[in-house]
């Protein structure tokens, strides 16, 4: 494996004193870095540790408050993603955005600055063969359509596209997420090929063990600051937690014991969805709160979208008071006694141009009516009393609840799904995310008030802050697999090392 | 994270100030009062009742082509062709009686209305390729009843429907009242408020598990009822009806929706606001109609007037989503 730079050769790239906040929150501060020609630099940290931001200030996304990004000895002027494609900076990020429905060559070509205006079909499919065989997908011919390929083969197609542009730097944020092994082994031989080349690599992951085979340096960064560059060498999985744990959180509750007169649960067994869950079975009871903690693939959001009817492809059984929960339909989930909270509220969640009382009043109309005929007065005071169990102020009803800040936002869409006589499991995927100290910590009280009341809680999250101070019950997954199960004693460095050591050999 | 993600320090101010679509509403109000007034004849009882008169027919249409766009399925191409059946129907049957033939009539559009909302609704069909469908599918059905030819009836029950109490049609009265009932349904019960849901966000209310596929129906039902009262209103006044009765319904009961302000893209509208725009595009017909401009200008004022309200619409609401 190629080394770092040799001494006295200035590195490619050199991030200096980047300095990025929103709205008066620093998101990453001061952080410095160098990648030095064949190297492959990892960039590691928890969630909120600034690394997306760091990939969007070198990408041309995100604009640095202060702080520069020298490549090739030159200050770098990255106002814009073309501008940065210009520089010689390729981003392949978390979503594939090859288009199916195109040929490889097509894809290839596609977003391409340089690319003339009217192409020469004969030399650009001369181009992309080369370009395949540097990611070693020889076999595949230009007209292909990507429909045909998997989706590590369509990841490989994404990074021979960034590599097509003569990239000096190529960043790669969580290409492994949602791969196999065997497609994940491709990525990786691509990515060395890449370096050898004498790119400039920057790899961001969540898999650590993933980061230690491949990497030659690793940069930690922790609440928007750098830890640490260590080469990777130097390093194993758990001094790697640490640094990016720093301290590790500590429980906070000790598990509670389930309430002796809640007897119902709900009750899953071999759950599957294809490519994305192998084969989940739990039994959430009653009046605890069960917390799934994985990252992006791990198939723990998976779990919770196929309870609730939202994977059409979903097998398995479920059953809630005894009774069976339909899969691959919402509404029937529903009717069974099924509320999710998506991890997406925009666009999976709320009405945003409706008001904040029409969101919170959205899924229990029925019990407001008489034969569909909503009673007079009725709206106004269940949507008063669910404000105040929402903790959203009652003179914002009337107002659109996209003039919510996004923390009330979500406080209206969990509220949403509590106090209604007719639910009795709750899922919440990420129920914080994007979400500011103050209304994460009242949503939790909303979840932990939830489960007194008697519904079943069921969460996923990546945040192991949240996993610890609610969960009575913490499930671990990692690429569609339960790790382990915690009841109580949990610490933030098992959590971790489940969730992110993807040790593939093991 | 990104910038949108980060913490609001505070939320902002209630909007009091009227939007673009009200100022404009009341502009273009406040034009045709002034040219009203400068045009003879044109503010007199008479010309009051014709104006109803003329938005009548498209206006029941319209009140139904409201549902369905609230509930975010943009436009239904097939109404015309649907609209000429039912008056087929309706006169074929008059031999068992008015009650009986306005109920077969009824019967017809709802049925072939509210299957397309099934296709809509429960397989998630694009619906303006669903309705074209439907509509050559439902022309077909209307030439070959007629055999291609003009249906007459064989006894007239339908009298009563050309009558005028109060010197204004019948039909002018149906379309207050299904109005009253549409703005009732979309304001006061589960169904109407669903519709509002679905159409503002169909993968939020999927989610939320709203039985999607059966308020889609219900809307589109609803939609076919009231095709089916302009279908015999149509077949009532003249008498006899061939597969080209419906003529530009269709669109027509489409421009009257968008003239009220009525999102196309769902979620936004009421019954009342197609009412008025009904009632606009016809008080711009008479005005015209009025000072001797010909059908052309007159349908390309009427073209104006829903190019003009569909960007006010857009505007608002692309400024309410920032």
């Amino acid at each position: 494996m190629s080394a770092a730079a040799p001494d006295g050769q200035p590195p490619l790239v050199s991030v200096e004193g980047l300095t990025r906040s929103f709205g008066g929150v620093p998101a990453v501060r001061a952080v410095s870095f160098a990648v030095g020609a064949g190297e492959i630099h990892a960039l590691c940290g928890h969630n909120g540790a600034g690394k997306s931001t760091v990939v969007k200030m070198l990408s041309g996304q995100l604009a640095p408050d202060s702080g520069r990004v020298v490549i090739g000895g030159r200050p770098a002027e990255l106002g814009s993603r073309q501008a940065a494609q210009r520089l010689g900076v390729a981003l392949v990020d978390q979503e594939l955005s090859v288009v199916p429905a195109l040929t490889v060559l097509d894809n290839l070509l596609l977003g391409d600055v340089t690319a003339p205006l009217v192409s020469r079909r004969r030399a650009a499919a001369a181009r992309c063969r080369r370009v395949l065989s540097d990611v070693g997908l020889d076999r595949l011919r230009p007209e292909q359509p990507l429909a045909e390929l998997s989706i590590g083969e369509r990841q490989l197609v994404e990074i021979a596209r960034a590599l097509s542009q003569n990239a000096r730097l190529v960043i790669l944020d969580e290409p492994t997420a949602t791969l196999s092994d065997a497609e994940a082994g491709h990525v990786f031989a691509a990515i060395r090929r890449v370096a050898a080349r004498g790119c400039a690599v920057i790899y961001v992951s969540h898999r650590l063990a993933e980061v230690l085979e491949l990497c030659d340096t690793v940069t930690v960064l922790r609440d928007g600051r750098r830890i640490a560059t260590t080469p990777a060498s130097e390093l194993t999985v758990d001094g790697l937690i640490v640094q990016m744990l720093g301290e590790a959180p500590r429980r906070l509750t000790a598990g509670r014991e389930p309430d002796p007169r809640l007897t119902h649960a709900l009750r899953i067994e071999h759950l599957r969805v294809p490519g994305r869950l192998a084969d989940f079975t739990l039994t959430a009871p009653a009046g605890r709160i069960c917390a799934l903690a994985g990252q992006l693939g791990s198939g723990a959001s998976d779990v919770l979208r196929a309870l609730a009817g939202l994977h059409p492809q979903a097998t398995g059984r479920a059953e809630l008071r005894g009774r069976p929960v339909p899969l691959r339909t919402p509404a029937g989930a529903a009717r069974a006694g099924v509320a999710i909270a998506t991890n997406d509220r925009k666009s999976e969640g709320l009405f945003l141009g409706q008001s904040v009382a029409a969101n919170l009043l959205a899924t229990r109309l029925p019990a407001l009516a008489t034969a569909g005929v909503l009673r007079a007065r009725g709206e106004q005071r269940a949507a008063r009393s669910l404000a105040g169990l929402a903790g959203v102020p009652d003179r914002r009803l009337s107002d659109l609840v996209s003039t919510l800040s996004g923390g009330n936002q979500q406080k209206v869409f969990v509220g949403r799904c509590l106090g209604r006589d007719d639910v009795f499991a709750l899922l919440l995927d990420e129920p914080t995310r994007g979400v500011d100290i103050g209304g994460r910590a009242a949503i939790h009280q909303m979840l932990r008030s939830a489960a007194d009341a008697g519904l079943a809680v069921l969460f996923a999250s990546t945040e192991l802050e949240e996993l610890l101070e609610l969960g009575d019950v913490i499930v671990t997954m990692r690429e569609g697999r339960v790790i382990a199960r915690y009841e109580g004693g949990a610490d933030g460095a098992a959590l971790m090392r489940d969730m992110t050591h993807g040790d593939r050999a093991a | 994270m990104t910038a949108a993600e980060g913490p609001v320090p505070a939320e902002p101010a209630r909007r009091i100030q009227p939007d673009a679509l009200d100022i404009g509403i009341a502009a273009v109000v406040v034009a045709l009062v002034v040219a009203g007034a400068l045009t003879d004849r044109f503010f007199s009882l008479a010309n009051a009742r014709a104006i109803l008169a003329a938005a009548a027919s498209t206006g029941i249409t319209a009140i139904g082509a409201t549902l369905v766009m609230i509930a975010g399925s943009a436009v239904s191409l097939a109404v015309a062709q649907t609209a000429s059946v039912v008056a087929m129907v309706f006169l074929a049957t008059q031999q068992l009686g008015l009650a009986a033939a306005i109920l077969l009539g009824l019967l017809c559009g709802v049925a072939i209305t509210a299957l397309q909302g099934a296709v809509v609704g429960f397989w998630a069909a694009n619906p303006i390729v669903t309705t074209i469908a439907a509509g050559f599918a439902v022309g077909g059905i209307a030439t070959w009843i007629s055999g291609g030819t003009t249906v007459y009836p064989r006894v007239a029950a339908f009298d009563g429907l050309n009558s005028t109490p109060l010197g204004l049609p019948l039909a002018v009265y149906v379309l207050l009242a299904l109005t009253a009932l549409a703005q009732w349904v979309l304001r006061r019960t589960t169904v109407g408020k669903r519709l509002y849901l679905l159409g503002e966000n169909p993968a939020a209310a999927r989610a939320a598990g709203l039985p999607v596929a059966w308020v889609t129906v219900a809307a589109w039902a609803f939609f076919g009822a009231c095709i089916a009262l302009t279908g015999v209103f149509l077949a009532a006044f003249n008498t006899s009806a061939t597969a080209g009765l419906g003529g530009t319904l269709s669109l027509d009961a489409i421009a009257a929706v968008l003239a009220g302000g009525t999102a196309i893209g769902g979620g936004h509208g009421s019954a009342l606001r197609t009412l008025g725009g009904a009632v606009l595009i016809s008080v711009i017909s008479d005005l015209l109609l009025l000072r001797g401009f010909s059908t052309g200008i007159q349908l390309l004022a009427k073209g104006l007037l829903v190019l003009f309200v569909v960007i006010a619409v857009h505007v608002r609401s692309a400024r309410g989503r920032r």
